[in-house]
């Protein structure tokens, strides 16, 4: 039987998270070589090999089929696997990472409560300030479909790789998208979420490339993984 | 298929020599704009939706540069950088490659457009069925012998929402709405109900801005939450825009009729020799009526060409997907065995050059053809 690989996030509270979970469904990861190392294997699943790649690594290497299954935030998922992309399939929302995509603008933007208003205003930005609206994001995709289905075109997209929400405030951006799990980082930041502004509720989530979502082993995995499911 | 071969080039090359002869008889200059260009302009004036179907890549200083989309922007960047001035007449025809991430199976992702821009040409009707006449021409020099022709005019429009009273908020949001047939028609609606109906996080303050003083309660709000002044707006911005929903609220509801002939007028389709009694049932006097006289004169033009606009088709919501046109419109569709198939387009843009930076604003027009497409149904 071939090996599968199965990806984790490497480091962080994804990571702890993932562990946990494998651990209590009886699937331990065993890490192997040094300490630290970006192997493992799962306990009693020994043709399940485990690889610890960063979390945003995760989507990309499963589109591309260099994993086979893996742990990652849906945010990230949905960002790099276009919705209706059969490469990659969903088995099994896990519930923890909880956290929200969303559309913040800044506090001080008392006429704009919903992604209408910012439409306006971006038309009305163009003619007074004879430029674009500038978001700060790294989920340039979500962004884009979110956009174009509420019907906003103009704006631009600007790269944010960390604290996005301090763009506004540092005049490299006048709105975010950005994924909060209490809004407090925001308001810190004189932020606040449009009405109509969550682009998506993302929790961590079990997939799998479409070749091995009909293994076997990965619907051992899911099935231990919702039985340890503690709510 | 990687690549073209020797005779699939030959075959290409000399259908666009055909073309280009032709467009250069008739008086247009042959230029070569440029491929790279800066994505500026396309992201600028289009919006963050271009960049995903466009080839978008810094340069080694950090610039960001693109593979242009299509050859109307670079043609209007040569026209300012090359013109002694921009509302002098130029004509230019260019045959080059233009690139685009495929959006639809099958559509390559490097092509080859030939076309003609003619910028500040006298008489605009004349000069609008000429367009149209050169597309065709240069169509059936090609080879092409049946295809379809669809016609639109959003001079038309526009002279009707103009003479529609209505706010002129309104007016402007329902403009910005038309590329978007249903925000369009849940914004016409939402003004016909009125706006009393969803309360949001903002409505609380709309209330309090209603009682007046607007400046100085938006400024009041500030202070009292400490709200510092970020995201590049000023606080007069905002205001004028509280302001302006305050007084939608007051507004009495837009009469049924009135919309009721915005989606008569929309709904208008069929031959386009015959849609003129259709405009009249729409009524509408002073803008609309010279916006009428200007469609009546352009289909004698186009007779005057040899053209028979009873052939072709008008559709009032033809030419709502491409935002920087502004009045006439065409497209051309090849009738092939597996159904139609767009292999040419065009139209007036009067805002584009303005809008890239041209301090007179210099009326516009152009046509496209999609040579690839073309030389594959003529196979």
């Amino acid at each position: 039987m071939s090996v599968l690989t199965l990806a984790i996030p490497s480091k962080g509270r994804l990571m702890e998270a993932a562990a946990e979970r494998l651990a209590r469904a009886g699937l331990a990861i065993e890490r192997l070589g040094a300490k630290r190392g970006y192997r493992g294997r799962l306990a009693g699943l020994d043709t399940v090999e485990v690889a610890f790649l960063s979390a945003s690594e995760i989507a990309q290497k499963l589109k591309d089929g260099k994993v086979d299954l893996g742990i990652t935030g849906a945010d990230l998922l949905h960002e790099t696997i276009a919705p209706g992309d059969p490469s990659t399939k969903i088995l099994l929302g896990l519930g923890f990472g909880p956290a929200n995509v969303v559309v913040a603008v800044p506090e001080c933007w008392l006429d704009v409560a919903s992604m209408a208003d910012l439409d306006e205003v971006s038309e009305s930005f163009y003619e007074r300030h004879g430029r674009r609206l500038r978001v700060a994001t790294k989920y340039h995709n979500l962004t884009r479909r979110f956009f174009a289905e509420k019907g906003v075109t103009g704006y631009r997209i600007v790269e944010s790789l960390g604290a996005t929400e301090g763009a506004p405030a540092a005049g490299l951006a006048e709105i975010i998208v950005d994924i909060t799990t209490t809004g407090s980082t925001l308001a810190a930041n004189h932020l606040k979420i449009l009405d109509d502004g969550v682009i998506l509720k993302s929790t961590a989530v079990f997939a799998a490339t479409r070749a091995a979502s009909t293994d076997p082993r990965a619907a051992r995995i899911a099935a231990a993984l919702e039985s340890a499911n503690p709510t | 298929m990687a690549g073209k071969s020797r005779p699939e080039r030959e075959a290409l090359e000399r259908q666009n020599a055909t073309i280009m002869a032709l467009f250069e008889r008739a008086g247009f200059d042959h230029i070569a704009p440029d491929i790279l260009q800066p994505a500026d302009i396309f992201l600028e004036r289009s919006g963050e939706d271009i960049r995903a179907r466009t080839f978008v890549f810094t340069d080694p200083s950090g610039a960001e540069m693109c593979l242009r989309p299509d050859l109307t922007v670079p043609a209007c960047r040569y026209h300012l950088s090359h013109a002694a001035r921009a509302d002098h007449e130029a004509r230019y025809c260019y045959c080059g490659p233009a690139f685009r991430f495929p959006d639809e199976t099958l559509s390559p992702q490097e092509f080859t457009q030939v076309g003609l821009e003619w910028f500040a040409a006298p008489q605009p009707a004349a000069a609008e069925a000429r367009i149209l006449k050169l597309a065709i021409s240069a169509l059936e020099a090609a080879g092409l012998t049946k295809f379809r022709v669809t016609l639109g005019d959003l001079g038309l429009f526009s002279a009707l929402l103009a003479d529609t009273e209505m706010p002129e908020r309104w007016r402007r949001r329902l403009g910005h709405h038309f590329w978007r047939p249903a925000a369009f028609r849940e914004l016409l609606d939402s003004f016909c109900a009125g706006h009393s109906r969803s309360r949001t996080s903002i409505s609380d303050l709309v209330d309090r801005v209603s009682q007046g003083a607007v400046l100085t309660t938006v400024e009041a709000e500030l202070d009292a939450r400490k709200l510092p002044l970020v995201g590049g707006r000023e606080v007069a911005e905002i205001a004028e825009r509280l302001e302006g929903k305050a007084a939608d609220r007051r507004e009495a509801p837009l009469s049924r009729d009135k919309a009721q002939r915005l989606n008569a007028y929309l709904a208008i389709a069929g031959e386009a020799a015959a849609v003129a009694k259709d405009f009249a049932g729409v009524g509408g006097a002073g803008r609309f009526s010279a916006a009428r006289e200007h469609f009546d004169r352009r289909l004698f033009e186009m007779e005057e060409l040899g053209l028979n606009p009873r052939r072709f088709r008008f559709a009032a919501t033809f030419g709502r997907e491409i935002e920087y046109y502004t009045g006439f419109t065409f497209q051309i569709e090849a009738d092939t065995a597996s159904g139609p198939v767009a292999v040419a387009g065009g139209g007036r843009y009067d805002n584009l050059l303005a809008d890239m930076g041209s301090p007179l604003p210099v009326p516009a027009m152009g046509c496209a053809i999609h040579t690839d497409r073309l030389k594959a149904v003529l196979a």
